[in-house]
C-alpha cells in the first residue's frame, strides 16, 4: 500500500525551477532514500511539499490520498501533525533549550490529538530508540544530552503521535561514524516495527546503501537515476553516481603509498587541557588527560575518536593555539612556548585547518585578503607585491580559479570555501597542517577532491599532517599512523594498516566496524 | 542556586561600600555646606552645630563613623529635618515609591511585552511597523514629558483621573503616575522583545516545532518567548535604575510623597545624612535587581544553570 507518492514534481524559487520532474512513491514499512550532493535539490525535494520551506511546489505529493501541494500553511500543518514526522541533520539545536526532554516529548505525544502520556508510555518511548537511563532524562534539558542522545530523543518525538511517514532529513550527517551506524539501524529497526514509510535524504551514498529498498540519485534538481537500491549500487548506470560511490573511501581501498616521513617534528608529552564548568557550577571538566604524540617530517597521524573525545582539545593544545594546563610540546628537539608567548616565527609553523570553512572566513573579505592575512603576521618582511604573488601562488596550488581572489566568500561553494582556507594555512609555508575535521562538514564529492588535494600537498611540499577525524577510511588515504582517543586519552596507537586490520581497543574496533 | 545568592551577595559588599564612599566623598567635594542659608549663621554658632553633628572630625574619621553606625541600621539624623532621623524620613517615603516603581515596572512588562509579541507574530506587517514606531516614540520621550501630556489629556481634558497628590494610596491617584514612569521602559521591553523573538523564530528548534505542526501561536509562547527574554532580562538592571531615578521627576510632578522628594531636597540643601542614606538604599535595590536578573537568566535559558 503506497503510504507517500511523489509525482512531476517541481520546485521554483520566484521562477526559477530548483527541482524539476520527480517522481517516486513509497508503500507501508519501505525506505526510499534521496541521494545527492549540496545543491541538488534533495531537501528542498523533501520538504517543500509539507510546506516547510519558503518555496513554491508544483506536480502532485499525496499523503495517504491526501494532497499536499497547493494546500494553505493551516491544512499542511494539520497533516504534519497527523500523519508526518520529521528528522533533521542538526541534533544539537533541534530540540527546545528551555524545556525538558519529557515535555517535549509529552507535547510531540499529543500532537495528533492523543491524551497526555503517562511517565510509564514516555519512559517506554525513550527505551525503545535506545537511550540509556529514560526516566532520569525525562526531568533533563537538552543541553545535558550529547548530539547523539538527543537525535535518539528527536527520532522518538518524530515517532511518538504514530505517524504513517518519516521524513529523515541528513539524520546521521552530524554525527560521528561509529554514531552513524547505530542510528541507521535504529531508524531500520522501528521502520519495521511500526510499519512506517521511510523517506531518508543523504549525501552519502554508501551509509545509506544497507538501509533502502530504492534510491534516487539527484543531481541538479533533477532525477539521475534511480531504482532498487541493491541493483542500483551493483550497476550504477549513470556516470554521477558510479563518482558518488567511487568518491567515499572505503577500507577495503588498496592501501594506499605514502611518502617516507623524516626526523622528529613535533613531540608532546604529558599534556593536559581542563575547562572551567559552565553556568553556575564551580570547578574543572579535564576533556585531555596525560597525553603524547609525535609527528616526524612529512609524516601524517591520524587522531580519532568519537565526539567529545577530546581529540580536538588536544590537537589544539599541540599546535599552541588552544589552552593547555601543562605538558611539553618539542619542535625538532626544542621546547615551544605556551600558547600566549609564540613568536611569529612559531606560528608560521603550525597552520589550522577546520571543519565548518564558510564559518572560518570573514564574509566581509575578499578571498586574496583572507589568504594573504597570515603572511602579515608570520612574514611582515614581504612587500605588497610579493604577497599578492604568494596569495596567486597558493590559489594556484588548491586548484582555485584565481579570479575569485577579488572576490567575497559569499560567492563560494562550501568546497571552494574550504579550499580558500586551504591555501590560506599553506601561504606561508608552514611545515605542519593541523586538519580539525576539514572534509566532515563536505558533501561526499567535495570531500573527495578535498581529501586528494591534501594528498597533493602532502606529495609536492613534504607537509606534515595532524588530522583530526572521526572516518578512519578517509584518514587512511593520508595517514602514517592512527592515534585513537575516547574520553580525553590516547587508547591505543599504530601504524595505519595495524590498525585497520588489528584494532585492539573496543573504541577502535567500534570505528573500523563503522567505517566497513 | 542558593550558594549562588549567598556568593553574589558576599560579591556585593564591596560595591556597595565603594558606592558609599564616593558619594561620601562627592558630597564634600561639593561647594557649600547643611548650615548655608539666606542668613550667614555667626561662626560659633555654627560651629556648636558642627560639633554637635561630628562635622568638625577629620573627613576619613566621620567616614569611618558613618559607616560604622550604618552597619548597625543607623542612617544618622537628618541635617535640615532636624526632627527626623533619616530612617523616619525613609520610613515615610519609601512606600510610595517602592508602589509607584513596583507598579512601573509590572505595567511596563505586560505591556511591552504584549506589543513584542503582536509585532513578532507579524513580523513587516503594520501591527509591527505600528508597534515599533509607538515603542521608539515612548522610548525617546522623557517621563517629564509624557506626564504633564498625561495630566492635560487624562486629568484636566477629560476628568476622568485625580492629577496629583497621593491620598494615601487611593489607586486613582497612582493611575496617572505609574503609566507616566512605565511608557519608556514599555518601549524598551517591546523593541527588546521583538528583536529577542525574532533571533530565536530563525533557530533550528522553532522549525523542528513547526514540522510537528504545531500551532504559530503555541509555538511563539512554548517554544520561542522564554530564551527571547534573555535581552530584557539584562535590562531589569538598569530599567529599574531608570524606574527609582525617574521617579524623582514624576514624584514632583504628581506631587506625591515619595523618597525622590527628599533625595533632591537633601541633595540641594546638602542634607548628607539624608543623600548618603537615599544613595544607599538605592544602590542595595539596584544590586538586588541584578541579581534577581541574573536568577532569571537561569531560568529563562537552563543551560546557564548547566
Amino acid at each position: 500500500m503506497t503510504v507517500y507518492a511523489v509525482e512531476r514534481l517541481r520546485i521554483f524559487h520566484g521562477e526559477t525551477p530548483l527541482v524539476q520532474d520527480v517522481g517516486f512513491a513509497i508503500a507501508r514499512g519501505e525506505c526510499v532514500a534521496l541521494i545527492g550532493g549540496s545543491g541538488s535539490g534533495k531537501s528542498l525535494t523533501c520538504l517543500t511539499p509539507f510546506g516547510l520551506t519558503p518555496m513554491r511546489a508544483t506536480g502532485s505529493a499525496r499523503l495517504i490520498g491526501e494532497e499536499l501541494i497547493g494546500r494553505p500553511e493551516r491544512a499542511l500543518a494539520g497533516i504534519r501533525a497527523r500523519a508526518a514526522g520529521f528528522i533533521f541533520q542538526q541534533p544539537l539545536t533541534a530540540l527546545t533549550p528551555h524545556l525538558t526532554i519529557g515535555a517535549q516529548l509529552a507535547e510531540a505525544w499529543m500532537q495528533a490529538g492523543a491524551p497526555r502520556p503517562g511517565r510509564g508510555e514516555l519512559t517506554a518511548a525513550l527505551a525503545r530508540v535506545g537511550l540509556d537511563r529514560p526516566e532520569e532524562r525525562l526531568h533533563h534539558h537538552p543541553h545535558r544530552l550529547s548530539g547523539g542522545q538527543r537525535q535518539r530523543v528527536l527520532i522518538a518525538m518524530a515517532i511518538a503521535h504514530r505517524p504513517r511517514l518519516l521524513v529523515a532529513d541528513e539524520p546521521t550527517s552530524a554525527l560521528d561514524a561509529i554514531l552513524r551506524g547505530e542510528m541507521m539501524a535504529l531508524l531500520t529497526r522501528l521502520r519495521r516495527e511500526e510499519g512506517l514509510a521511510l523517506l531518508l535524504v543523504s549525501h552519502d551514498l554508501a551509509s545509506v546503501a544497507d538501509h533502502a529498498d530504492r534510491i534516487v540519485v539527484l543531481n541538479q534538481g533533477r532525477v539521475e537515476e534511480s531504482g532498487a537500491a541493491a541493483q542500483l549500487l551493483a550497476a550504477p548506470a549513470s556516470a554521477y553516481t558510479r563518482a558518488l560511490l567511487a568518491a567515499t573511501p572505503r577500507l577495503d581501498d588498496p592501501a594506499p603509498a605514502l611518502p617516507a616521513p623524516g626526523e622528529t617534528l613535533l613531540a608532546a608529552r604529558d599534556v593536559r587541557v581542563s575547562f572551567p564548568r559552565p553556568g553556575w557550577r564551580r570547578g574543572r571538566a579535564v576533556a585531555v588527560e596525560n597525553a603524547a604524540l609525535s609527528i616526524a617530517e612529512g609524516e601524517a597521524v591520524a587522531l580519532v575518536g568519537g565526539s567529545g573525545s577530546g581529540k580536538s582539545t588536544l590537537a589544539r593544545a599541540v599546535a599552541r593555539i588552544g589552552p593547555a594546563d601543562h605538558g611539553t610540546v618539542d619542535w625538532r628537539g626544542t621546547p615551544l612556548p605556551s600558547r600566549t608567548r609564540m613568536t611569529p616565527l612559531l606560528r608560521r609553523l603550525i597552520q589550522p585547518v577546520f571543519q565548518d570553512p564558510v564559518a572560518s572566513l570573514d564574509p566581509r573579505w575578499q578571498v586574496a585578503d583572507i589568504v594573504a592575512e597570515p603572511l602579515h603576521h608570520l612574514r611582515p618582511e614581504l612587500d605588497a607585491a610579493a604577497r599578492r604573488d604568494r596569495v596567486m601562488r597558493a590559489l594556484g596550488e588548491v586548484e582555485l580559479d584565481t579570479g575569485y581572489a577579488d572576490r567575497r566568500p559569499n560567492v563560494l561553494s562550501g568546497g571552494q570555501a574550504q579550499r580558500v582556507a586551504i591555501a590560506r594555512a599553506i601561504v606561508a609555508d608552514p611545515e605542519l597542517l593541523l586538519l580539525d575535521e576539514a572534509t566532515s562538514a563536505l558533501d561526499v564529492l567535495v570531500a573527495g577532491r578535498v581529501l586528494a588535494l591534501l594528498e597533493r600537498l602532502q606529495r609536492t611540499r613534504g607537509l606534515a599532517l595532524l588530522m583530526i577525524s572521526h572516518d578512519l577510511a578517509a584518514a587512511r588515504r593520508l595517514c602514517h599512523r592512527i592515534l585513537v582517543m575516547d574520553d580525553g586519552r590516547i587508547v591505543e596507537e599504530g601504524p595505519t594498516e595495524r590498525i585497520i586490520a588489528a584494532p585492539a581497543h573496543p573504541v577502535t574496533q567500534r570505528l573500523v566496524a563503522a567505517s566497513t | 542556586m542558593l550558594r549562588l545568592i549567598i556568593r553574589r551577595l558576599f560579591t556585593a559588599l564591596p560595591t556597595l561600600a565603594a558606592v558609599i564612599l564616593l558619594s561620601f566623598l562627592l558630597m564634600r567635594i561639593a561647594p557649600g555646606g547643611p548650615f548655608d542659608g539666606e542668613r550667614p549663621l555667626d561662626p560659633a554658632t555654627r560651629a556648636a552645630l558642627e560639633r554637635s553633628y561630628g562635622l568638625d572630625k577629620p573627613l576619613p574619621e566621620q567616614a569611618v563613623l558613618y559607616v560604622g553606625r550604618l552597619a548597625r541600621g543607623d542612617f544618622g539624623p537628618s541635617l535640615v529635618y532636624r526632627d527626623f532621623t533619616v530612617t523616619d524620613l525613609v520610613r515615610q517615603g519609601l512606600p510610595v515609591s517602592l508602589t509607584l516603581g513596583a507598579l512601573a515596572l509590572l505595567v511596563a512588562l505586560g505591556l511591552g511585552l504584549a506589543a513584542g509579541l503582536a509585532a513578532a507574530a507579524w513580523p513587516g506587517r503594520w501591527p509591527d511597523a505600528l508597534l515599533m514606531l509607538a515603542a521608539t516614540l515612548l522610548t525617546a520621550l522623557p517621563s517629564f514629558v509624557t506626564g504633564p501630556l498625561l495630566v492635560l489629556v487624562f486629568g484636566l481634558g477629560m476628568g476622568w483621573l485625580p492629577v496629583s497628590g497621593w491620598a494615601d494610596g487611593d489607586p486613582a491617584h497612582l493611575v496617572l503616575p505609574v503609566i507616566a514612569l512605565a511608557l519608556p521602559v514599555a518601549g524598551a521591553v517591546a523593541k527588546l522583545s521583538r528583536a529577542g523573538l525574532a533571533g530565536v523564530l530563525g533557530q533550528d528548534h522553532i522549525r523542528s516545532a513547526r514540522a510537528r505542526g504545531l500551532s504559530p501561536a503555541r509555538i511563539l509562547i512554548r517554544h520561542a518567548l522564554r530564551p527571547a527574554l534573555l535581552p530584557v532580562a539584562s535590562y531589569l538592571g538598569p530599567a529599574a535604575a531608570g524606574l527609582l531615578t525617574g521617579a524623582v521627576v514624576i514624584e514632583t510632578v504628581f506631587a506625591l510623597p515619595g523618597l525622590g522628594r527628599y533625595f533632591v531636597q537633601g541633595a540641594l540643601n546638602r542634607d548628607y545624612p539624608l543623600v548618603l542614606g537615599v544613595v544607599t538604599l538605592y544602590a542595595g535595590l539596584i544590586i538586588l535587581f541584578n541579581l534577581f536578573a541574573d536568577l532569571l537568566y537561569g531560568w529563562l535559558d537552563p543551560r546557564i544553570r548547566a
